[in-house]
This record gives C-alpha cells, sequence and structure tokens, in this order.
C-alpha cells in the first residue's frame, strides 16, 4: 500500500513539475491587484515615453541582485508579483481626451473594489492612487497622474505592498533614478514575463 | 503401532509413495505399502505416474556447476542462509524508481531549456532593476506632489490604517505570535 502511495506522489510530482511554469504564468492575470492597463487603453502606446513589465521571476531575480547593496529595496520586490508602468508625454496632446480615459479607468477600478487613498485634483495636477486589499491585506496598488503641459502616468504594483516602506523607498530613490527614463524604443526590455 | 495396517487411507499411502519409490521406507512399512498397493487400482496408478515422473528426471542430461562458480558461492555465501525474493515482490518499488527518474529528467530538461530561453542576463536584471527603481521613483514623486494636497487626517484614514491592517493580518499569520497591533483608523 505504502509503495502504492509512493508511486501514486512520484507520478504526481511529474505532472507538478511539467505543469509549473504554465501555472505560474496564468497566476498574474487572476492576481486581485492585477489590472490589465494594456486593455484598459488609457494611452495609446505606440506614444508611450517609458513603458515597464515587470513580472514575478524577474522581480525575484531583482530582488536577489539587490540584497547585499540595498536590502530594503529587495525586501519590498521579493514581495512582489509585478510592476507595469506606462508614462505619456502630454505635449501636442488632447488634454481632456486622456483626462477622460483616466476617469473611465478610475471608474474601472472603483467597480471592482479598489479603494481611493489619494485624489489630487489641484490646478494643472491630477493624482490617483488606489490600493486593493484582500484578506486584510493590500494585495495591490495603482497610480495615475497627470501633469498638465508635461505627462501622464498609471502605474500598477502588484503583490504583498507596504505603503509605508514604498512610500520611503520613492523618496529616497527620487533624483537619482527619475533621470534615468527606461529606453521605451528597446523591445528586449519590453515585456518580461520569464 | 505401525502406519499402515488394514485400514490404512489411500491418502496416507500417497503421502509415502515418494521414499516408497525410494526405498527409504522400513522393510515393513514398505510391505504394507506394497500390500495396499496391489488392492488398490487407484494408488497403484499414482505410484506408476511416480516411477514415470523419477525415471524422465533421471534421464536428463547432468551439468556440473563450474568450479569458479562454487568457490565464489562459497566464499560470498559462507553458509548463510538467503531468502529467495520473487521477482514480481518488488515492482512498486522498481516502477517507483523509474518514475522519479522519468520526473526528474523531463522536469530537469523542461527546466533547464526554460532557464535558457527565458532567463533573463546580466545585463537584462540591471536593466530591469533600474526599471523598477524608476517605478519607485516615479511613485515617491507623484506623492510626494499629491501629499501637499492632502490633510493628516486623510492621510492616516487613508493611507496608515491600510496599511496597518495589512502588518496586522500578517503578524497574526505567524504562528504563535500574538503581538498585538493597535488599529490608528480614524484617530486625530
Amino acid at each position: 500500500m505504502r509503495k502504492t502511495i509512493t508511486f501514486a506522489v512520484l507520478l504526481w510530482l511529474s505532472f507538478a513539475i511539467l505543469t509549473a511554469a504554465p501555472a505560474t504564468a496564468q497566476k498574474l492575470e487572476a492576481q486581485p491587484g492585477y489590472v490589465p492597463i494594456h486593455e484598459l487603453g488609457i494611452f495609446p502606446r505606440e506614444r508611450l515615453s517609458a513603458e515597464i513589465n515587470l513580472s514575478g521571476p524577474l522581480l525575484r531575480m531583482i530582488a536577489g541582485a539587490s540584497r547585499s547593496d540595498d536590502p530594503e529595496f529587495a525586501a519590498l520586490l521579493s514581495g512582489l508579483q509585478a510592476i507595469q508602468v506606462q508614462v505619456f508625454p502630454l505635449a501636442a496632446t488632447d488634454e481632456a481626451a486622456v483626462k477622460g480615459r483616466i476617469g473611465n479607468a478610475v471608474r474601472w477600478l472603483e467597480d471592482r473594489g479598489w479603494a481611493p487613498t489619494v485624489r489630487v485634483r489641484e490646478g494643472g495636477e491630477e493624482v490617483y492612487i488606489y490600493l486593493k486589499e484582500a484578506e486584510g491585506r493590500i494585495v495591490g496598488m495603482t497610480l495615475m497622474s497627470l501633469t498638465s503641459g508635461d505627462e501622464a502616468a498609471v502605474i500598477n504594483i502588484v503583490g504583498r505592498i507596504d505603503p509605508e516602506q514604498l512610500s520611503r523607498l520613492g523618496e529616497e530613490l527620487d533624483l537619482p533614478h527619475l533621470d534615468r527614463v527606461p529606453d521605451k524604443d528597446n523591445k528586449d526590455n519590453q515585456d518580461k514575463k520569464p | 503401532m505401525s502406519r499402515f495396517d488394514d485400514t490404512l487411507r489411500c491418502e496416507e499411502v500417497l503421502d509415502l509413495l515418494e521414499p516408497y519409490l525410494d526405498g527409504d521406507l522400513p522393510p515393513d512399512e514398505a510391505a504394507q505399502a506394497a500390500a495396499h498397493l496391489e488392492r488398490c487400482p487407484a494408488c497403484a496408478g499414482e505410484l506408476d505416474l511416480a516411477t514415470a515422473v523419477q525415471r524422465e528426471l533421471r534421464a536428463l542430461p547432468q551439468h556440473d556447476c563450474p568450479p569458479e562458480v562454487l568457490q565464489k558461492i562459497h566464499s560470498a555465501g559462507a553458509g548463510e542462509v538467503v531468502p529467495f525474493r520473487s521477482r514480481l515482490a518488488g515492482w512498486p518499488v522498481r516502477l517507483s524508481l523509474a518514475a522519479a527518474v522519468l520526473a526528474l529528467t523531463v522536469g530537469g530538461a523542461a527546466f533547464f531549456l526554460q532557464q535558457r530561453q527565458d532567463g533573463p542576463s546580466p545585463a537584462e536584471i540591471a536593466q530591469a532593476t533600474e526599471e523598477a527603481r524608476f517605478a519607485l521613483a516615479y511613485i515617491g514623486k507623484v506623492s510626494r506632489k499629491a501629499s501637499l494636497g492632502l490633510r493628516d487626517d486623510v492621510l492616516r484614514r487613508r493611507l496608515v490604517a491600510p496599511a496597518t491592517r495589512s502588518l496586522a493580518q500578517t503578524l497574526e499569520d505567524i504562528p504563535g505570535n500574538e503581538v498585538p497591533v493597535r488599529d490608528t483608523a480614524g484617530q486625530p
């Protein structure tokens, strides 16, 4: 009997190994904190100035590579499953149309249980930060911003999030890293989903 | 009292056919067996069959075991009696091992191929690190802009309270951890 159970477990393991990778790939879209920003069509993709799509395995590699140099950054990334960023330049653009699409995205989020954390509409600035909770934990954050005459952006972070840590790291990283906008035209670095 | 008498049953005679045939029975028992066989056609038939089998077996060619094999058996066994195991007895074990080897081989190959196909290079990881830092920096910049127009109580209710609940839930899930976490939601 014990041998039969061992045999069954081994067969199940072999099946699990073979199916693990596709299963992992399917999981991201099912995460409560995931927002399909490509499907929402907030910005035309061909005119984005920056686009980032980082998913779980790559984020864990980054976390592993950063552990000794920047433990807090590594700790934050190790809990994440995806980072999606779209930055759209507003120069020579119909800003009203962009604001309208951001408004549609806000309604999409609220219809799906995202909680507004920050909503600022002041002068030419619009900022929306929404958090998604599941089972008492924050499992997603979506930020949308628009600075009139400058640019608009949408950022979706999927995974276990500590907003305080995120904010602290964001402040520390502000000046040195905003100068290095990722090259949107480098297709080798787009849509990384290992 | 002898085992063979007038009330001797056929089953008892059949049990003694082999020693009778080999001449191993004492003379008196052999005589009684012979008397029973003379008057019992069924047992006599069994005796004829046993005689024929013995004759055929003895007619088979005899092969001597090679001396070197005998030597190995003597030196390895040293008189130890090893119980014989049926070939079929271990089939689940062999099948399990085969399944394990198959799983490791196929799984390992799939993992290797996947790593080769999708695994990022160090340069790609460095680029991705910059992208992740860029995303966080962007959040920091926008949050700072936004917080200029927010009151402290709004920040506490909207940002600190959800974070506290999330932290409390995480701490509760740690086995043996009963550290109370105060919910600061709504506090001035």
